[in-house]
């Protein structure tokens, strides 16, 4: 073992006497700092511009004078996004998700207002987050640092030097991968103690287990795919005849994985599997609702049996008599036949996106970026499942909230009232209070081991791959 | 001479490859516009389709209230998208190309989204654009970083600087070799785009033209200056593709950081919350306070009968106007934040050649930040429009039969306008001069180096 040690600590002493290195290293450190601050001075901003008009949304619901239940289910209310601690770390698809959605009766809204739709197109370059210097710029610092390891001691002919010494191939891979860990180490470590300390003081020590679980998870597995950079750059370094051929070989890699790939593997997967339209996907909604019944026409069969058997079970022979409001009650099954229909249509439509997306996620298993890209967003909560959980309590909120609302109707209201304006059929305001305000709950990190299963398995799987070639390599390379 | 120059260069596999990778890249890039220009045009046909229809039925339902009618009717704007957007989708993917809005308030109905799949967005377009700005460059790095210190370091060059009488004539063939091998690559490419996009060839075209090459001889201009340094091909390769890294990547990012945090957007919020507020309080107000606000809007409805007790369209239609009006001012407010976002990022883009030329192309292209404010400025036209069409008929009650209701197609919107202005190439000029001037001044100081 201490062969491994001693060529490791030989290579971490030279990289820092080179000044390019030492600069380069500098530069990412700084570049840290500003992702670090921007990261987290957004994180409060959106955070406090949220709060506050959920706030004012709420206290706007609350000051509603006594009126007519229905009025209030389209008074509606609104929910706010908020952004999850972690995404000061990872902004991941934050920037494309909107920040509000309007909630009210018959309707589902879109969430409206994300950082995309204010952009001028340079977003398209790009973030700078701690999580993209860790994903991209680490591991081109890895290959501009690890290039030479193996290939400049073979062009200078040390190579054959060290081999004769009786240091084996295995020790040598190893010994310069642990240098190149340790030279990225300096960067890696700060950045965890920074990230460790700054979500301390985002949530005022008021850290759930599942944060610390996920934040520990991070750190591992940014820790591993770091880890296959090195290893990569060195097994690259070994079977260059020159540095000059090593070092362009690498780039072209970074390259595919962090540039090409990606793009490649969405445009792929977008072109296949279509999004409907907007028009259509509403307009499908429709057919389907209508079909169900059609509250609007006066013959429909669905709503005529429902009224005959009413009749019918209250013995009394026009709806005026029922013993609650019926256009509440018309209401409320409406309400639940349409949102049914419309969450089957918004399952398909996510149905269609992840597809769309198979192709980026199985791409892992070629591309270790897309891996951690994947679980590092998962983690952090800034991914399409965090942002579909957000949108699924929105919208069952919406849906309590025009329930309660066709409740009250009928409890309350007579059958005498014709339309929902005017001051005689009103409902006290202390029933607006009954309703209870929107908080959004933070999914489970057991749902980022269900989604990102197909990740963790390409980290295993690159693991294998890294530890297999090496071997190989060990038995079958030459000094020259 | 130029001719057995370009020979050795083309003869050469890495600069078949490099070419080749161009070449396809690029291609697969104009199916994918061409895909997209499909895509908007199935969602106009679908859009079309699906007004009509809703219009046909609301109208079989509510045959004897136009009132109610207008209430559910919904009218179609179409941002429409030139051929050319295929070149350079930029945010077209994030924002709505279609408008559908009814006669109601319209800041409610305004900043709804399209159907999109974040990480679509999130990864970006493979399209034309991202492989100029993006590949092209690399491409004229793998060409021209050792583009004399390969021959130096295998010491071919001293033999090629003493057949010749001056050095710096060489180098110049060298790199012109390079240069025209790539631009027709793009020519070629640019010129495909024709059949395979059906654009045509007007202002904008030449213009996304003259910006392109414009961009690429930068990028010569930054391998000419490197190249001057006389340093090895390991060093000039690092260099080289960290200024990339920096212009393509951490530039661009950090900007875009300070923009975010520096601009954030709180009015849209705002705005929001008062149209609703707007509209809605007037259910519990007097009715004649709404009215006399409505009639200052519009005087021109004054002599309609006034309501007084009961539910009547033109109250109800008076207390959505309120929404808008009332909020009025925060819309303005955020429409002046997003058009200070594009003014400060284009003036900073005038020091970043990538991100000018991505919202140059972009603007060319009709899919910037800049015509999505022209057409939410063409969707309030259009709403107004609509409004004033038929605020009348409802108030007079008239019957829903005597309008033609097959007349309502959907309407374009198209923001055509482009001036071929130098404020394009400035930018792009200054920076291949001072890397031209930079470059010569080194090359013809250090002779004796080489």
């Amino acid at each position: 073992m201490s062969y491994e040690i001693l060529t490791a600590k030989l290579f971490w002493k030279t990289a820092f006497k080179n000044k390019a290195v030492f600069l380069l290293t500098l530069f990412i450190g700084v570049l840290l700092v500003y992702a670090a601050y921007t990261g987290w001075s957004n994180f409060k901003t959106q955070n406090e511009i949220r709060t506050k008009y959920q706030a004012e949304a709420r206290k706007d619901w609350l000051s509603n004078p006594d009126k007519h239940p229905h009025r209030m289910a389209h008074y509606g209310h609104f929910a706010f996004r908020p952004k999850a601690p972690l995404s000061v770390f990872d902004f991941g698809m934050e920037s494309f998700f909107g920040s509000m959605i309007f909630l009210e009766a018959h309707k589902q809204n879109t969430v409206n207002f994300s950082e995309a739709s204010f952009s001028t197109g340079m977003l398209r370059f790009g973030e700078i987050s701690i999580a993209m210097i860790l994903q991209v710029l680490l591991p081109l610092l890895i290959f501009f640092i690890g290039f030479g390891a193996i290939a400049t001691e073979r062009q200078n002919g040390t190579l054959k030097i060290l081999l004769s010494q009786g240091l084996t191939w295995r020790s040598l891979i190893l010994g310069k991968s642990l240098g190149i860990i340790a030279v990225v180490m300096t960067l890696f470590v700060p950045i965890v103690l920074t990230m460790i300390g700054l979500c301390f003081i985002l949530q005022e020590s008021d850290f759930s287990k599942d944060e610390i679980f996920r934040l520990f998870l991070i750190i591992v597995f940014y820790f591993i795919y770091l880890g296959i950079f090195c290893v990569v750059a060195v097994l690259i370094s070994a079977v260059s005849k020159t540095s000059k051929t090593a070092l362009t070989s690498l780039i072209g890699i970074w390259l595919f994985f962090t540039i090409i790939l990606p793009r490649a593997s969405q445009a792929l997967g977008s072109s296949i599997y279509e999004t409907p339209s907007k028009a259509k996907f509403t307009s499908a909604i429709h057919k389907d609702v209508l079909q169900f019944g059609d509250s609007h026409n006066p013959n429909d069969p669905y709503y005529k049996k429902l009224k005959d058997s009413l009749l019918a079970v209250y013995k009394v022979d026009s709806l005026k008599k029922l013993p609650f409001n019926y256009s509440g009650y018309q209401m409320r099954e409406g309400e639940k036949i349409s949102a049914n229909i419309y969450n089957q249509h918004y399952d398909q439509l996510l149905n269609i996106y992840e597809k769309q997306n198979s192709f980026s996620k199985a791409m892992a298993f070629v591309n270790p970026f897309m891996a951690i890209k994947n679980i590092s967003m998962a983690l952090s909560s800034t991914d399409f499942a965090s942002f579909t959980d957000f949108q699924k309590q929105a919208e069952k909120y919406r849906y309590h909230l025009a329930q309660e609302m066709n409740e009250l109707q009928m409890k309350y209201i007579s059958n005498d009232a014709e339309g929902s304006s005017g001051k005689k059929h009103i409902l006290d305001k202390k029933h607006w209070e009954e309703v209870e305000e929107f908080e959004y709950k933070p999914s489970n990190i057991s749902l980022v081991f269900k989604n990102e299963l197909i990740s963790f398995f390409a980290f295993a799987f690159w693991i294998v791959l890294l530890v297999f070639f090496s071997n190989k390599l060990s038995k079958t390379l030459k000094a020259i | 001479m130029t001719r057995l120059v370009f020979h050795n260069f083309i003869r050469s596999n890495s600069v078949k490859i490099g070419l080749l990778f161009l070449l396809l890249t690029g291609i697969i890039s104009l199916f994918i516009g061409k895909q997209f220009l499909e895509k908007q045009k199935q969602n106009i046909i679908e859009t079309d389709v699906y007004q009509k229809e809703q219009i046909s039925r609301n109208v079989e339902f509510h045959k004897d209230d136009i009132g109610l009618l207008l209430y559910y009717l919904k009218f179609s704007l179409v941002n429409k998208t030139p051929e050319i957007t295929g070149l350079s989708i930029g945010q077209r993917d994030v924002n709505a190309s279609i408008k559908s809005v009814s006669i109601l308030g319209l800041e409610g109905q305004k900043y709804d989204t399209e159907l999109n799949n974040p990480y679509n967005l999130l990864l970006g377009n493979l399209d034309f654009s991202f492989v100029l700005i993006f590949l092209f460059p690399l491409v004229i790095i793998a060409f021209t970083f050792n583009i004399i210190s390969e021959e130096k370091e295998s010491g071919t060059w001293r033999i090629v600087s003493v057949q010749s009488k001056t050095s710096f004539k060489i180098i110049l063939q060298l790199f012109l070799v390079r240069f025209l091998s790539i631009l027709g690559v793009f020519l070629l490419i640019f010129f495909l785009a024709i059949p395979i996009l059906n654009i045509p060839i007007n202002a904008s075209f030449w213009g996304f033209m003259g910006m392109s090459i414009g961009y690429i001889l930068v990028w010569f201009g930054i391998c000419f200056g490197v190249a001057s340094l006389h340093k090895n091909s390991n060093f000039n390769a690092v260099i080289l593709f960290s200024i990339w890294i920096f212009l393509i990547i951490i530039l661009p990012a950090t900007v875009n950081n300070y923009l975010v945090s520096t601009y954030p957007v709180p009015e849209a919020l705002e705005t929001t919350l008062q149209q609703r507020k707007g509209y809605h309080e007037k259910w519990d107000m007097d009715k004649k306070t709404t009215m006399d606000k409505f009639f200052a809007h519009y005087p021109q409805f004054k002599n309609f009968p006034k309501p007084e007790n009961g539910f009547n369209w033109l109250w109800y239609y008076a207390m959505q106007q309120m929404g808008d009006d009332e909020s009025a001012q925060y819309a303005k407010e955020l429409q002046e934040k997003l058009e200070q976002r594009t003014m400060v990022s284009s003036n900073i883009a005038r020091f970043i050649p990538t991100l000018h030329m991505q919202i140059q192309l972009n603007e060319i292209a009709k899919s910037g930040l800049k015509n999505q404010l022209n057409f939410l400025e063409a969707t309030n036209k259009f709403h107004e429009k609509n409004r004033l069409y038929f605020y009348p008929k409802i108030f007079k009650s008239e019957s829903v039969e005597s309008e033609n209701w097959k007349a309502f197609q959907i309407e374009n919107f198209s923001d055509e306008k482009f001036s071929n202005s130098m404020g394009l190439y400035v930018p792009l000029l200054v920076f291949i001069l001072f890397f031209g001037v930079f470059g010569w001044f080194n090359f013809n100081k250090n002779k004796g180096l080489v």
